[in-house]
């Protein structure tokens, strides 16, 4: 099966990619003063505009509101600069695929990894945001990994799809950015699951990273199991996404190089 | 003795970049479809038709050729980044090119950063690379930029990185286009020294060049490609000449 050729591709150049995930780190606040500060301040930042805005302005009442937005919206974050960054990457790194024998297939991993390394750091200051609201820390918190993972395949499935159908459709870069704004406002991160009509459920839940969100919600906040049922459909659903989007990425492969 | 390169009948056609064909838009794809009468079939171009090419190993040979004749696409294919649609290209051991100045760095990255991702393509480890980085540095004599990003190298600089980094893989068969063309008198003679030593240790060569002198010196026998075809093939002196004698008028 084609994906089992992707990973032994991506597993024989590990080393190339974990040298540009270093790469993609160290470069990203290059230049700026506070550098690797900005991983922690751009959520935190983020987190205290929505609290401003749905706390105070639109009173919408709720226990801890910001430690819950903050929950949600790490994993988010994490998810939309992975698409983002990985949908362009292959044209980003069109010098490399065009003159070298460049194995494309690593640059999506490459941009999933770098944006959960950039996650990974910023749950330290989860945890700091909880203590300060005063939430307990649940045994459920072991789910974490497990969630984690699931995002990892769901991310990774969609970033083959995008990357692979951006380089002769350009229109996809656009369309993505404007796609991931909506999604961000279906998914349940800014208000609880709870305030979504039964009938829309299926909508915030149904486009993945809605049942993603609540899982690290419900592990964090609610101090309750992830949703295993859910999570486990999530899982199976990825991994049929993982073997479409590759098969998609595997059928435009050799003809990136004269495209880009 | 056996070739180290072997090219047999190798057809490449492109896709025409214009409206309506190859690189599209969803936009063409879905209004495409609703005035298929009107829009124009696929177009395609023809780099290459029906090349074959061998060479023995430890030699080095050339291809010339005017602009847009298929030299540069030829040697892509044979380096894997594009894939023929007729014929097929065999090689042995490690190949290293550097195509179009250069051997696909990255803009942004720095100097060293490129070094040690295209090392990595090319088939060596990070260690050995790390191990070689400052030899690499040195031989390429741009200390003081290897820290910046190659977008602000000059041309020659780019390709001494390029080149000194192609020459520290061990290459077995090396590709390299136009790069004689870019270097000062200095990086001239250090090819050429290099390219002697790359012929007495048994690495197979080919150039793309349009430096013609440089070509006559370097090469045993060289191609001449025309609209990509092979137009003529011989010793390099012959095939130099008769190339010249075409624009003589
Ligand atoms: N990715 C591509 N898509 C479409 N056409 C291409 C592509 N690459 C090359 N071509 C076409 O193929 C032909 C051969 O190009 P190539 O770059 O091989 O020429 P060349 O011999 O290297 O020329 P030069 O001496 O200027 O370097 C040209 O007509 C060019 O337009
Ligand atoms: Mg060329």
């Amino acid at each position: 099966m084609g994906i089992l050729t992707t990973m032994k591709t991506c597993w024989r150049h590990r080393a190339l990619i974990g040298a540009l995930v270093t790469r993609q780190l160290n470069a990203r606040y290059r230049g700026s003063i506070l550098g690797f500060l900005w991983t922690f301040l751009n959520p935190i930042f983020l987190m205290l505009i929505y609290a401003l805005v749905f706390r105070v302005y639109m009173r919408f009442d709720m226990d801890h509101y910001p430690a819950f937005v903050f929950a949600g919206l790490l994993p988010w974050i994490w998810f939309t600069t992975s698409m983002s960054e990985g949908t362009n990457s292959l044209i980003a790194n069109g010098n490399l695929i065009t003159r070298a024998m460049f194995p494309p297939e690593i640059l999506p991993v490459v941009a999933v990894i770098a944006n959960l390394m950039n996650f990974v750091f910023t749950i330290p200051v989860l945890l700091v945001v909880f203590l300060i609201s005063g939430i307990p820390f649940g045994w459920q918190l072991a789910w974490l990994p497990v969630i984690v993972a699931i995002q990892c395949i769901f991310t990774l499935a969609l970033t083959f799809l995008f990357a692979a159908l951006n380089v002769p459709f350009r229109d996809v870069q656009h369309l993505l950015t404007n796609a991931l704004t909506f999604w961000f406002f279906l998914c349940p991160i800014l208000y609880p699951l709870e305030r979504v009509p039964d009938i829309l459920k299926p909508v915030a839940l149904g486009n993945g990273m809605g049942t993603l969100v609540t899982s690290y919600q419900n592990i964090f906040v609610h101090q309750q199991g992830p949703g295993i049922a859910a999570l486990f459909a999530m899982l199976f659903g990825s991994l049929l996404l993982l073997v479409l989007g590759d098969a998609v990425f595997r059928h435009y492969r050799d003809t990136f190089a004269e495209y880009l | 003795m056996p070739n180290a390169l072997e090219v047999s009948h190798v057809s490449k056609r492109f896709r025409s970049h214009r409206q309506g064909a190859g690189y599209s838009t969803l936009k063409s794809l879905f209004l495409g479809k609703g005035r298929r009468q009107s829009a124009p079939p696929e177009s395609y171009h023809q780099a290459l038709t029906d090349v074959s090419l061998v060479v023995p190993k430890g030699e080095v040979h050339g291809v010339i050729g005017r602009n847009g004749s298929g030299k540069t696409t030829l040697l892509k294919l044979i380096t894997g980044i594009y894939r023929p649609d007729e014929g097929s290209i065999r090689y042995e051991g490690r190949l290293a090119s550097l195509i179009e100045l250069g051997a696909g760095f990255h803009p942004d990255f720095t100097g060293r950063e490129n070094a040690l991702i295209n090392g990595m393509v090319l088939g060596m480890t990070k260690r050995e690379i790390l191990d070689r980085m400052d030899t690499i540095i040195a031989y390429a004599e741009i200390e003081e930029f290897i820290d910046e990003p190659v977008r602000t190298y000059s041309t020659g600089m780019y390709m001494r990185l390029a080149f000194a980094i192609a020459v520290h893989v061990d290459p077995d068969v090396l590709l390299l286009d136009e790069i004689l063309s870019v270097g000062d008198e200095q990086f001239a003679r250090k090819c050429a020294h290099e390219i002697d030593r790359f012929r007495a240790n048994g690495t197979t060569i080919l150039i793309v060049s349009h430096d013609l002198e440089a070509v006559k010196r370097y090469c045993s026998h060289v191609i001449h490609l025309e609209g990509g075809r092979v137009r003529n093939e011989g010793s390099a002196a012959d095939v130099v000449e008769a190339y010249r004698a075409q624009f003589a008028e």
